[in-house]
């Protein structure tokens, strides 16, 4: 195996690895306040995509711009979604269920976007789509950089936000013990609002990040949501930060396979990484104890 | 009070805590063979998660617990069931959508195959079900959905259910809450009686009443360890328990 | 207190309850003669295929409820076992060149056989992992039949002879794949209906209820729970195989797919877990409204937001399904049962709940 070769897998394996960490902390923060598994984040991630698609086909402007309509869009899209249907299904099903319920939002997008745009497969025609640049033989296309730094930038936000502000300390403490939460003054039915709203932002910023250099099709989110689903188990269900470490590592393993292996093999080592855990630490490899008894 | 016979439940140096917080704190106790035991203490001094841990809900994180000398730390719940100890839970945890009758065969154990794919409603099970539902008093609803049961019903059938299983020990997590003085009455002769009949029993009660005159052995818990034990005269007594409590 | 207990086992119920016995019985006849009768009352090829269609969902949610009515898991990939008995059952007969009807057995057992680990894997822990698994399996099988194309015939697809001869014609064939279907039904149907009274079967509707309750009484839950896992994936299994066998062709993109796996969950939670017949209800109606669309419009995205909508509405609005909505319906209308004395005993039990919810909570704030 050659040196470039190795790295430029490395720096893709990393590229790749930030949005996937992006969008799993989207599913710890549902997860975390509802115990919900958000089938329907990667629909969204796609939606978003599509709408970046539309808004610079539209528009002629620069896909990133139209993150202006669409964080705001999907962070009141997730509040309402968790206040007016998670809310409405019985604590002792709810697990379960709320799958049900994702898994059927996810169909109602998939549905509608074939409706809207066709199966038609869709990419962004950039000025500098094709531009890249060379970094010790390894060769990074603009895009995938972009992208990164998207994701990059609000990963540090979103932990910011939930380090630093009292709205944060409220979220993390409704992720951790709701009804302790509840007692010292939290309205966790707000913040679980919120934290659903947060989590479909983190769609939103994926999805543009997605646009600037994937092709889209309306069925691209099952290509998504099994990855994102083995990051969680791997990072544990319930932590932040294990999940954004676990999507890091998931990512450059992939990556790395992709050379001996090739683009579709390499795509198991998701689906290996997550029997794996199963089998030897159900309750996830970094720091996630929520798992266990929901 | 050496010998095996003589031995209940027992822990060793059991520790449990939770994002940092001990709940139980590196508690050894033992509890009385035959007799019956309390385990009180104030508000979150970990009684609870104690139950869990020697049940086997919850993984201590250290320590041990065993059962008339025989090892059961962190085994699985349902083989705890059937070393011979059975529980209740705090908020009375019964099947809400399944009849009361069946409620109580969920508690035969079959062994073999074939005893497991026999139809549920044998004989002789059922006459064991209904023998205990009538000892406890809420024989004429075995047909009733478990759910449309009043809460003092749920917590009957809940002790008719632990004690279908047959166990020899039964903890019990708060018998008295939530329940009108008539039931704690009634709750208190069952206990009385099946102790008569050499049950062994491990309450967690708040009720001090109840407490003081149900039980032979009284254990303290404050932060997640006993403080103090000894009979419930003893106890009374002890100005440990008093600052426990008060916070003194 | 007499009165009530006189009400439950005095003679009138008791009576109530033979007549209600020898409805279900005329109810079952009826329906085993509607099936019976169903290919010589069809007017043509066609309906007669929608036919066995339906009838092989009727299978394939029969054995998902296996694990769905009887543990309230719910599996969203049980596309995963049909498409791997269908294909198992394909490879048998073309590769080894093993009678088909033999290669559909070896099928299920060898998917059963593979459910092992997999259940390991997945029920180990509660809840959610069951359902991410499940659709995990379905994303990997897609992607390691489609590109193993040698062993597996990939996206091409594979053709699978047919097991009657030749001269059997197109009608004659759908016949007798319906009454194959109906029989391996049958078979799944009395199978359930065992276990649900059996005292495997009180157990595992424990697990259902109250998952920690179950095993503090004693229940293995775990191995229960993986038991009757395999078994549902034998049944699917056997349903893929027939299914495979009827149609002759797979394709893995239609075998491997989410969709097939949700259709299951929705037929089955329309017509109702908890009850027998509830999820052969829910194929018929589903399947009978997706025949009808794709005749109607055609194969169209609309077909997805319907299913998707469906499924939500089910999920929010009537979780029991079906049946238990129309059961609870006829105990209203009967005057005796539900009283309300019953009902507010009920609402009364909830309220204290929630007040020991707040005292336990508080305990654990003060830790």
């Amino acid at each position: 195996m050659s040196g470039p070769l190795l790295l430029q897998s490395l720096v893709l394996g990393v590229l790749l690895g930030g949005l996937y960490a992006l969008l799993a902390a989207g599913l710890t923060l549902y997860f975390g306040v509802m115990r919900v598994v958000m089938i329907a984040h990667s629909a969204f991630l796609i939606l978003a995509a599509y709408l970046a698609w539309f808004f610079t086909r539209e528009t002629g402007l620069d896909p990133l711009l139209s993150l202006v309509f669409t964080v705001p869009l999907f962070f009141g899209a997730g509040v309402l979604m968790q206040r007016l249907l998670i809310s409405r299904l019985r604590p002792a099903t709810l697990t379960m269920m709320s799958v049900l319920l994702t898994f059927s939002i996810a169909l109602v997008i998939e549905g509608t976007l074939g409706f809207a745009f066709s199966g038609t497969h869709r990419r962004i025609r950039l000025p500098y789509s094709g531009a890249h640049f060379e970094l010790f033989g390894a060769s990074i296309a603009v895009v995938k950089l972009i992208g990164f730094g998207l994701a990059g930038f609000s990963l540090v936000a979103l932990y910011l936000l939930l380090k630093k502000t009292r709205f944060g300390q409220a979220l993390r403490a409704t992720m951790q013990h709701k009804d302790a939460a509840q007692l010292v003054g939290i309205n966790t039915d707000r913040v679980a609002g919120y934290g659903f709203g947060l989590g479909l932002a983190t769609a939103a910023i994926g999805g543009t990040a997605l646009s600037l250099d994937s092709t889209i099709y309306p069925s691209l989110h099952w290509h998504w949501i099994g990855p994102l689903m083995a990051v969680i188990v791997v990072g544990g269900l319930g932590s932040v930060p294990g999940a954004a470490i676990a999507a890091m590592a998931l990512g450059l393993g992939q990556s790395l396979l992709q050379i001996p292996l090739g683009t579709t093999w390499a795509q198991t080592f998701f689906y290996v990484a997550l029997f794996a855990t199963l089998m030897l630490r159900p309750q996830g490899f970094f720091g996630g104890r929520l798992a266990q008894r929901f | 009070m050496s010998t095996d016979a003589g031995r209940s439940l027992e822990t060793e140096g059991l520790t449990k805590s939770f994002g940092g917080v001990r709940a139980v704190d590196g508690a050894s106790v033992s509890f009385h063979h035959g007799k019956v035991n309390a385990l009180i203490g104030p508000n979150g001094s970990g009684k609870t998660t104690f139950f869990n841990c020697v049940t086997g809900m919850i993984r201590p994180d250290s320590g041990t617990a065993s059962y008339r000398g025989r090892d059961i730390t962190r085994k699985p719940p349902h083989w705890i069931a059937r070393a011979g100890i059975g529980r209740s839970f705090q908020l009375c945890r019964i099947f809400p959508r399944m009849t009361v009758l069946e409620n109580m065969l969920v508690s035969v154990r079959p062994r073999t195959l074939l005893a497991r794919i026999v139809s549920a409603r044998q004989r002789a099970d059922m006459e064991r079900a209904r023998e205990l539902l009538t000892r406890v008093g809420i024989d004429h609803l075995e047909n009733t959905e478990a759910r449309d049961l009043s809460y003092g019903q749920q917590k009957l059938l809940e002790l008719a259910g632990v004690l279908m299983a047959g166990p020899e020990t039964i903890m019990l997590d708060e018998p008295a809450g939530g329940v009108n003085p008539a039931l704690i009455e009634r709750i208190g002769s069952l206990v009385r009686s099946l102790n008569a009949e050499g049950k062994t029993f491990l309450i967690v009660e708040h009720n001090m009443d109840m407490v003081m005159s149900l039980s032979d052995h009284v254990v303290v818990f404050d932060r997640g360890r006993p403080i103090a034990e000894g009979t419930p005269d003893e106890v009374r007594a002890d100005p440990r328990v008093l600052e426990a409590y008060l916070g003194i | 207190m007499r009165s009530d207990s006189e009400l439950v086992t005095g003679h009138g119920p008791r009576g109530g309850r033979t007549a209600v016995r020898a409805a279900r019985l005329v109810g079952l006849l009826a329906l085993i003669a509607l099936v019976i009768a169903f290919p010589s009352m069809a007017p043509d090829s066609f309906i007669l295929s929608v036919g066995v269609v339906i009838m092989s969902y009727a299978v394939l949610a029969t054995s998902w409820n296996f694990v769905g009515g009887f543990t309230g898991y719910v599996s969203l990939g049980h596309a995963s076992y049909s498409g791997l008995g269908g294909y198992a059952t394909a490879l048998l007969i073309l590769r080894a060149d093993v009678n088909p009807w033999v290669a559909m057995i070896l099928a299920g057992l060898i998917v059963a056989a593979i459910a092992v680990p997999v259940g390991i894997a997945s029920l180990r822990v509660r809840g959610a992992s069951f359902v991410i698994v499940s659709i995990a399996l379905v994303l990997i099988l897609l992607l390691v039949f489609q590109s193993w194309g040698t062993f597996t015939g990939g996206s091409n697809g594979l053709r699978i002879p047919r097991p009657f001869s030749d001269d059997v014609l197109r009608p004659e064939q759908h016949e007798r794949f319906f009454y194959l279907h109906a029989a391996l039904l049958a078979v799944a149907l009395l199978c359930w209906w065992a276990i649900n009274r059996s005292r495997f079967g009180i157990g595992l509707k424990a697990i259902r209820e109250d998952e920690d309750k179950a095993q503090s009484l004693g229940v293995p839950t775990f191995a229960y729970k993986l038991v009757v896992f395999v078994i549902s994936a034998f049944f699917t299994a056997l349903a893929g195989g027939l299914y495979a066998l009827w149609f002759g062709f797979l394709d893995p993109i239609f075998q491997f797919s989410i969709l097939v796996g949700a259709y299951m969950v929705l037929m089955s939670l329309l017509g109702g877990i908890r009850s027998l017949f509830g999820p052969l209800l829910g194929a018929v109606i589903v399947g009978y409204a997706m025949e009808f669309f794709k005749a109607q419009y055609g194969d169209t995205q609309a077909h997805l937001i319907a299913m998707g909508a469906l499924l939500g509405v089910v999920v929010l609005f009537m979780p029991d399904g079906i049946i238990p909505a129309l059961t609870n319906l006829v105990n209203r209308l009967r005057p005796q049962a539900a009283s309300i004395r019953e009902l507010s005993a009920a609402e009364l039990a909830e309220q204290r709940r929630e007040a020991e919810a707040a005292d336990d909570t508080k305990e654990e704030v003060h830790r």
